[in-house]
């Protein structure tokens, strides 16, 4: 593998055979090629490298939740409490490495009581931190010379040594690693997914690919997961499940629901509308052989009491059926209308997501005008997105429209209302309030053709603002 | 060999059930005084009090510009439905959002309606719609269920359209079918009407006045003949009411050769 360091050609990393002819990372190419002039020569693909290990990564989560990518090639699991699945860490272990060599992948595994003295011992190959070089402090070039040229070559030699000494000489930073590598001091990985909440698992021996398999096991972990959120008083908003393919593919599912839930059926439900929806087909390819359910977003759900004269909960009804159109179409294809402060008609009215129950509460509620009796409604039914530009044969100047043209038809207008006069929000253009730096303003008119069809029509800009307005087709009455 | 197959004869009227058979015409009774009336007194009379709440309504737009006013008239009727907390579900593909625009909830709140009640679903293409309108129909959740589809859609078929018939009938739910500019094919359901927009009476000053509509009948499953007529909304009372005579029109077209049905031949 090469790359180009600084203007030269060097190499990356070297496979074993290369190290067997004394080739190093780090060699410039001309080099390595003086010496070896048949070598064989590939890109080095930094980012290749990065996905391969978040995929491995993806694959290691069957052994841990709390997982964590250590570039360049490291992984870093806690697997704090999840090894008596395997019997123990040993045995965990080797189950990695049975993995990674089915995939022709070489690994070096080190267990360790804080995460700096595994990686550690992974990267220098050694059986007991203190046979571990003084490189490990990761202090620079500097720190690690002067340490060697005191004597000082692993970290067994720096054990021994009073720290205050060496504080004083190499800064904390030397100090606070050496202890993290003596298991002195245990920091926490930082996982690359939040750990769940809630999380419950099915091992099995023989990997199982038939669908229905697989759906009778999520029912049985959801079933386990609404117990455990029973006990807590909880309700999960968002549920995970975690499919782990025989040859360390995973593929994950997640499903949200809008009003906190510990329902099994219902969570079955929107599960089987999740497989549904999905563009190309779960392929379980020689079998899972480890299906979890996590539950990462949970919130407090009382107990209710559910009395027998309960009349059929229409807000409930209604929460599940968004929920299933929301997991099945997704969560922005089923909205509900939302206020805007605005007199720019189409700025006035927004729509948003119905589901996020959450920001339901932060949502003022909208306050929409009363009709008046027997006037018309002022507002269409109807809004375009974008305003449809028509041709408007109109009287000069500011006159109303006579008849337009829109979508290759000719309406001759019969009844007309207006202008209405809506100015541009100047405050939202710098120096708006000045002439001619803000939008333009708008002259809506309320017509009606000789077909009975009623339509809102602006003029945008004045005839002082602009020389030659133009005219939109904006909405449509009923 | 000649027995007839025993299906044909239902076991209930055997009379062996006296209570299932007694359940059973209650219930046919109660599906037909849930009807819902228009509130114009013509209209309502020909259809012999209103049309049926739990059902599958179809709506044409006469010419293709009036696919607004078939969408319109359906929203109006659901509103007519008494007052309730249930959502009125609109669903539409992301098609009917392109070339018709979006609903507007001051527009709606203007014409008396509540767009708090409203719920949008906006779908990819017409099979997600038609399987969305069928869930919302089956849930208890709606009062009134929408579906716009514009042109000749094929899956807007007699299977599709009695699906959706039938879970309307088994929830009480009103379903309403805006069809646009298609052409009308067989369908499961039980009215089909074709709309246009009316010339409204003018207010002073020639302003537009209220919506007004010119409706016609085209079939009925219960056996009502087709009529035509004009109504207009009042959002006030929310209701509609037979449209004023104006310029020597008369407000009822009872022949269906010179109603609006001819506009659309024009």
């Amino acid at each position: 593998m090469v790359e180009k360091q600084r203007g030269a050609m060097r190499l990356a990393a070297c496979d074993p055979a290369a190290h067997a002819l004394g080739l190093t990372a780090g060699m410039a190419l001309a080099d390595a090629r003086a010496r070896v002039p048949d070598l064989a020569v590939f890109d080095h693909d930094p980012v290749a490298d990065l996905n391969l290990l978040g995929w491995l990564a993806d694959g290691c989560e069957r052994y841990t939740p709390a997982c964590m990518l250590d570039p360049p090639q490291g992984l870093l699991l806690d697997i704090t409490g999840c090894e008596h699945v395997f019997g123990d860490a040993a045995r965990l272990a080797k189950d990695v490495h049975a993995r990674f060599s089915r995939h022709g992948l070489s690994c070096r595994i080190a267990l360790g009581c804080t995460p700096d003295s595994a990686q550690a011992k992974a990267r220098y190959a050694a059986r007991a931190i203190s046979d571990v070089p003084v490189e490990a402090l990761d202090g620079g070039d500097k720190v690690h010379k002067a340490l060697r040229r005191a004597g000082l070559r692993s970290i067994g030699d720096l054990a021994v040594r009073p720290r205050k000494p060496l504080a004083a000489r190499f800064g904390k930073a030397v100090v606070v690693r050496l202890a993290r590598l003596l298991e002195e001091e245990d920091p926490r990985i930082t996982p690359r997914r939040s750990l769940p909440i809630i999380h419950i698992a099915q091992n099995f021996a023989e990997p199982i690919s038939r669908t229905n398999d697989v759906l009778a096991t999520i029912e049985m972990l959801a079933g386990g997961a609404a117990l455990q959120l029973q006990e807590r008083g909880q309700g999960g908003r968002r549920f995970e499940i975690c499919l782990f393919r025989s040859d360390g593919h995973v593929a994950r599912l997640a499903v949200d629901t809008g009003t906190p839930t510990r329902d099994a059926a219902l969570l079955m439900r929107l599960i089987r509308e999740r497989i549904d929806a999905l563009s190309d087909p779960l392929d379980p390819g020689f079998g899972y052989d480890l299906i979890r359910l996590e539950v990462p977003i949970a919130e407090v759900l009382a107990n209710v009491q559910v009395g027998l004269e309960t009349k059929i909960d229409t807000d409930a009804a209604a929460a599940a059926l968004i929920d299933r159109l929301s997991v099945r179409l997704g969560a922005e294809r089923v909205r509900q209308f939302h206020a805007r402060q605005s007199h720019i008609p189409e700025r006035a009215a927004l729509e948003r997501v119905a589901q996020s129950d959450a920001s339901k509460a932060d949502w003022p509620k909208a306050d929409w005008p009363k009709p008046v009796p027997g006037e018309p409604a002022m507002r269409p039914f109807r809004l375009f997105e974008t305003p449809q530009p028509i041709e408007v044969t109109a009287g000069f100047p500011e006159g109303e429209p006579r008849s337009f043209r829109w979508r290759r038809h000719v309406h001759r207008v019969t009844r007309v209302e207006g202008p209405e006069r809506i100015s541009p929000e100047w405050w939202r253009h710098p120096r708006g309030y000045a002439p001619g730096n803000g939008s333009l303003t708008r002259d809506y008119y309320r017509v009606e053709d000789n077909e009975g069809r009623r339509f809102w029509l602006f003029r945008r800009g004045l005839y002082d603002e602009i020389e030659r307005p133009l005219w939109y087709l904006h909405g449509i009455f009923a | 060999m000649n027995k007839k197959p025993n299906h044909i004869q239902p076991t209930l009227s055997a009379g062996a059930f006296p209570s299932v058979q007694g359940m059973w015409k209650q219930y046919q009774s109660d599906a037909a005084q849930s009807l819902l009336p228009t509130g114009a007194p013509y209209v309502d009379e020909r259809l012999r009090g209103g049309i049926t709440q739990a059902g599958l309504h179809e709506f044409f737009g006469g010419a293709k510009a009036d696919s607004h006013a078939a969408a319109a008239f359906a929203l109006l009727l659901a509103w007519r439905l008494p007052q309730s907390d249930a959502a009125i579900f609109w669903i539409s593909g992301d098609k009917e959002r392109q070339t018709s625009g979006r609903l507007y909830p001051y527009g709606l709140s203007a014409m008396g309606g509540d767009p708090a009640r409203m719920l949008l679903v906006q779908t990819a293409d017409l099979r997600d719609a038609l399987r969305a309108a069928a869930d919302a129909i089956r849930s208890k959740a709606a009062s009134a269920v929408i579906l716009e589809t514009h042109g000749n859609a094929r899956l807007v078929d007699l299977t599709s359209t009695r699906r959706l018939a039938l879970a309307a009938a088994e929830t009480g739910v009103l379903a309403l079918l805006v069809r646009g500019d298609a052409v009308p094919m067989p369908s499961a359901a039980r009215t089909r009407w074709r709309i246009c927009s009316a010339p409204s009476a003018p207010l002073p000053g020639n302003a537009p006045g209220l919506p007004t509509f010119d409706i016609s009948l085209l079939r009925h499953r219960g056996g009502t003949a087709p009529f035509a007529a004009r109504v207009t909304w009042d959002h006030a009372t929310r209701s509609f009411f037979d449209a004023p005579l104006s310029g020597g029109l008369s407000a009822i077209v009872t022949d269906t050769k010179t109603g609006p049905a001819s506009r659309q031949r024009a």
